[in-house]
């Protein structure tokens, strides 16, 4: 006898019926004892077992098929047993020379691309020589010219590698870079890579380091550089819309995806408004998300965000091409959840994340280090990061299997109450004028905080419990903290030197013409302001005269101090 | 005389910042030798052009003193700034946000930012608050600006700490002119539409007007309150209300608030002076709004602390406020009156959030006794207590 | 007549980063704990921060430290004595690492909380620190 394809299989009586439940129910409730009301993160109530009544496939709310809208269970036919995830470690620390001996070996340790992070300098869009020389190169690499830049990238084949720079508006990190291929020779055509987090709007929300330009000015000079990229350098990805800087500033899982979807419609939006069309530069979208530890919320939170998005790239922007309808995510293991205490609990966690977030169908992954929480993380410990991804996937198989949880009466059921939620909080969104206008208002920072809040008086009174924090404390002993590596103090001396040389030698005619040009194009709504950055890398000029320059023109970038 | 010159502190004549600082602080937290304090600045008032500038929330009064700030400092003035903040009802603590959105003026070494809790005083205005403009003032600033909570509700107090009144309103705000209750327009010197960039401003402004020469008729010779529009953000309109402040500045503004004003008669401003030296009054956040010969009203907003067990209005809170009308109106004369006997009944109850009005009138007065009657009754007329005193008139007299 | 004691706190950052979750939320808890706070957004300058100081009177000084900017505090504490202001208490809180938490000890910081603190645990410091300082200052 032919069983119907979709039936349960392995279960020799019928399909639990009312009998069943109603049997376990009591047995439950019996056994129980005092039982609590359980709620996710974003404030789904959980219950304590999942059957068919949650979710069967033959609702409407249908899985579907990996590779197919609404490709809830990933956007590829292959995922992960075809091409893996990229391995994208995050790394940055003091001059261009030792990033790039920590680079190298990255590489051999099995990364397949490049990452960078600049110091915190540049994101405050100071040159080195206005900082506080305390703080170079405590948390990334000092780069303030497209000749640091070459130095950093020695030995990469930027025709190859695939490169992710942390870059905010305006993006003089990857005019460094296009200005270093062109000197190499490299065609501009074959470079391909993501302006990491160029997403202005959760920069002014929620990660104020990477705000530099006031909210009109970073909105123009974002649609310039979509239009650049698109133009002339089309296998790079200008956009990437983060749900990251939200979440980890107190955002619930489904607020973060809700907040980062209305921001990539509100830039798509923006492009199509300036003539663009969806189909041009909707592919080259990706997203950006924190993994926090709430394993299934996380699974969840992405397989809801990926109908999402594949129905709204159709249905609001039009767009035809099935490459537009399709949501790729970075994912990063949280930071925020782990802990200063009992530091190597936090190799657990991250692990725990990460499988979320492979489970959760993503294209690229970067695990954090168990000493993140103690200060900018070390070799060590960024080599075990590395290991964990390799373990998962080659000695756990996770990656045999695609969308493994997928049909699970829990997860099923729990991606239509997440994206159901995340449509309620767009829905505030919306009604605000769009994201733009919500954050202009800060509706979108009050919301933002007050989950902040609410968590932490969860972690405060130990409804939430945090291993090593209010639970399970131990006296530790401290010498066996790990000792935080700090940038060679000559090596900074000797790169300041440097700079100032530079500075003093490079032809001041040059840099005058480019940066003056800048400032023109700033004011003239038909001219590219990023094609005059990159112009002004190639001139010498330094990041922080680009910056100012541009602040200058179209305003500071002040955050709203919204308590 | 010597003693009070000796009250003040070393450097605060001059201006030292920190001993401006510490000065204020000594006035906010109500120290021992704060009346001492206060009496030795009185020498030294008369010189800063106090501006206050107050609105309902959301009116854009920051944005519009962060704008002021800047062209004042473009022409060479020194500015203190006492900008007040709400305080939270239920803890009673406050975040001081004001300060901030003044931007980058806060750092300029001509501009000098106070932030203050308004910890329940109507308007956020109290007697500190009047005596740091004084420190200010004395410390030799030329300009104070003094920006208020802004709450809706009639504004008054600023009318005895400012020289120049701005009142602030903003285009679209609902019942933007409505909001404007009786008492506001007759204080006001000048009228501000903010965000004038904004479609609805320019009648807004027009219905301002309209109101004004309703309400407050011009007259010949007196200052004629303007109605100008302004949008800091576009940058429009900035100077020239700077210009009609220095104006009625020059005009007699300056230093108006030390001085009585025409129409007050001797009685409301013993009232008055009274009312600012008793500091039961202070705790309460009672505020005095009129006052004549034998007469005299106070206003209370009800806070969480003013409440019962039930959650109303305390009956001692209620008998307090009626006390201090019937005390006021008592020693309008001049004589000491002490009260003797006092009866109260409660018609309705009220609860936090409530302003209550006090009128105090005079019913009969001989040589030695006088009797007083005292209605309490929520902003809106809703009658809430009735109250009759009597006094004893003592031969003493209030100094 | 002196009131009872609501604290005057300034929470600011110094330095480069700028992630304010937290001190956002610890002046929302503090405002709860019914003090006056005075927040300010990231990347305040150190002379920004004096002035500040000074102008308000503050008795604490919360700085909010997620990166290494907290390498800078001990200028931080120069620049307040300096201005005569070495009697206001300064608490750093974010991520310090152990082998510079003694350093900033040694600068004057009153008090380093790490990740992990609860809020009532920081608003009970605070106010004790306040209380501390007032009563050192109404005795000089």
């Amino acid at each position: 006898m032919n069983k119907p394809i979709d039936a349960p299989f392995g279960l020799d009586a019928a399909a639990p019926g009312d009998a069943g439940l109603a049997r376990w129910r009591e047995e439950y409730a019996a056994q129980i004892g005092t039982d609590r009301a359980v709620h996710n993160r974003s404030g789904i109530p959980i219950k304590p077992l999942y059957t068919a009544a949650d979710w069967s496939p033959g609702r409407e709310s249908a899985m579907g098929l990996p590779g197919q809208p609404p490709y809830t269970r990933g956007i590829y036919a292959t995922m992960h047993r075809g091409r893996t995830w990229t391995q994208r470690q995050l790394i940055g620390l003091g001059t261009p020379a030792e990033y790039n001996a920590r680079l190298q070996g990255v590489l051999a340790a099995g990364a397949t691309a490049v990452s960078l992070i600049p110091c915190n300098s540049v994101f405050r869009g100071v040159d080195m020589d206005a900082s506080h020389v305390e703080l170079l190169g405590t948390c990334g690499t000092v780069i303030n010219t497209a000749e640091h830049m070459d130095r950093a990238l020695q030995g990469v084949d930027l025709a190859v590698t695939s490169c992710a720079l942390n870059d905010p508006s305006p993006f003089t990190l990857l005019a460094f870079m296009l200005a270093a291929a062109k000197k190499r020779g490299t065609d501009w055509r074959r470079v391909s890579g993501t302006s990491n987090q160029s997403d202005y709007i959760s920069h002014y929300v929620a990660n104020h380091m990477f705000f530099r330009i006031a909210l009109p000015g970073a909105r123009r000079i974002l649609g310039d550089h979509i239009e650049f990229c698109n133009r002339f350098v089309p296998k790079w990805n200008p956009m990437s819309v983060v749900g990251q800087h939200m979440q980890q500033a107190g955002a619930t899982p489904a607020e973060a995806m809700a907040f980062t979807l209305a921001t990539a419609i509100q830039n798509a939006e923006d492009c199509i408004a300036r003539g663009m069309d969806p189909d041009a530069f909707l592919p080259r979208f990706t997203f950006f998300f924190d993994i926090s530890i709430t394993f299934f919320e996380e699974i969840a939170k992405f397989r809801a965000g990926r109908r999402i998005w594949a129905r709204m790239t159709r249905e609001r922007l039009g767009a035809k091409d099935p490459r537009s309808w399709r949501f790729k995510f970075h994912g990063q293991t949280s930071g925020v959840d782990l802990t200063r205490q009992q530091p190597l609990n936090n190799v657990a966690r991250v692990a725990v994340q990460a499988m979320a977030g492979i489970f959760g169908g993503l294209q690229s992954l970067h695990t954090d280090a168990y000493d993140e929480a103690l200060s900018c993380p070390s070799e060590f410990g960024a080599r075990i990061a590395v290991a964990t991804q390799n373990i998962l996937r080659e000695e756990a198989h996770l990656t045999d299997v695609i969308d493994p949880l997928g049909g699970s009466h829990y997860v099923e059921a729990l991606t239509d109450q997440m994206q159901a939620e995340i449509e309620r909080v767009m829905g505030l969104v919306e009604e605000a004028g769009g994201m733009y206008r919500a954050v202009e208002s800060g509706l979108v920072q009050r919301l933002i905080g007050e989950s902040a809040r609410r968590f932490q008086a969860q972690v405060d009174c130990g409804e939430q419990t945090v291993v090593g924090v209010n639970a399970y404390q131990v006296d530790e002993d401290r010498s066996a903290r790990p000792v935080n590596a700090r940038p060679d103090p000559a090596a900074m001396r000797a790169h300041l030197e440097d700079f100032r040389a530079f500075k003093a030698a490079r032809p001041a005619g040059d840099v005058a013409r480019a940066l003056d040009a800048l400032a023109r194009a700033a004011n003239d709504a038909r001219d590219n302001v990023f094609g005059r950055v990159v112009e002004a890398a190639e001139a010498g000029c330094t990041h922080g005269e680009i910056c100012a320059t541009l602040r200058r023109e179209l305003g500071f970038g002040h955050v709203q101090a919204v308590v | 005389m010597t003693a009070a010159r000796d009250a003040l502190p070393e450097g605060l004549l001059r201006g030292d910042r920190r001993a401006v600082a510490r000065a204020i602080s000594r006035l906010e937290q109500g120290s021992d030798d704060a009346a001492a304090l206060r009496a030795g600045l009185a020498a030294h008032l008369g010189r800063a052009h106090v501006i206050g500038v107050t609105g309902a929330p959301g009116a854009g009064k920051s944005t519009l003193v962060h704008a002021l700030l800047g062209a004042l400092v473009a022409r060479g003035r020194r500015i203190g700034v006492v900008a007040v903040d709400p305080s939270s009802p239920i803890s009673g603590g406050a975040v001081l946000g004001d300060r901030v959105r003044m931007g980058e003026h806060g750092a300029h070494p001509d501009v000098f930012i106070r932030s203050v809790a308004a910890r329940g005083h109507l308007g956020g205005l109290s007697p500190s608050t009047r005596a740091i403009v004084d420190v200010f003032d004395a410390a030799g600033f030329d300009t104070v600006i003094v920006e208020t909570v802004g709450a809706g509700q009639s504004e008054v107090e600023i009318m005895r700490v400012a020289d120049t009144r701005i009142v602030a309103c903003a285009p679209g705000l609902g019942d933007d002119v409505q909001a404007i209750k009786a008492g506001i327009l007759e204080i006001a010197d000048l009228l501000v539409v903010t965000k004038a960039d904004l479609a609805g401003a320019a009648n807004t402004a027009r219905d301002l007007r309209e109101m004004l020469h309703l309400r407050a008729p011009a007259v010949a010779g007196a200052w004629q309150v303007p109605v100008l529009s302004v949008s800091a953000t576009q940058g429009e309109g900035v100077a020239g209300l700077l210009d009609r402040v220095l104006d009625h500045g020059a005009a007699g503004g300056r230093g108006r608030r030390l001085r009585p004003g025409p129409a007050a008669s001797p009685q409301a401003e013993r009232v008055f002076r009274l009312a600012a030296a008793d500091p039961f009054v202070d705790t309460l956040g009672i505020a005095c709004t009129r006052a004549s010969a034998g007469e005299a009203e106070v206003r209370l907003r009800l806070r969480a602390d003013h409440l019962n067990f039930m959650g109303r209005c305390h009956g001692g809170v209620v008998f307090a406020l009626a006390d201090t009308a019937f005390g006021l109106a008592a020693n309008s004369h001049g004589a000491m009156a002490a009260g003797i006997d006092a009866h109260i009944t409660y018609q309705q109850a009220a609860q936090a959030g409530d302003t209550l009005v006090a009128r105090a009138r005079e019913v009969s007065r001989t040589r030695r006794l006088a009797v007083y009657r005292v209605e309490v009754e929520r902003e809106d007329g809703q009658s809430v207590s009735s109250f009759t005193g009597t006094v004893y008139l003592t031969r003493q007299h209030h100094p | 007549m002196s009131e009872t004691l609501i604290p005057k706190v300034l929470v600011t950052k110094i330095g480069f980063d700028g992630h304010d979750r937290g001190s956002r939320v610890v002046a929302a808890a503090l405002r709860d704990a019914g003090m006056e706070v005075i927040y300010t957004p990231p990347w305040q300058e150190i002379a920004a921060v004096v002035k500040l100081a000074t102008e308000e009177d503050v008795d604490v000084i919360g700085i909010s430290s997620l990166a290494t900017d907290h390498l800078i505090v001990p200028k931080l504490m120069q620049a307040l004595r300096e201005a005569g202001l070495g009697d206001v208490a300064v608490i750093v809180g974010g991520i310090v690492p152990d082998e510079d938490e003694q350093q900033l000890l040694d600068a004057g910081v009153a008090r380093v909380f790490h990740p992990g603190s609860s809020l009532p645990s920081i608003a009970e410091a605070v106010r004790a620190l306040a209380a501390a300082v007032r009563a050192r200052r109404a005795t000089a």
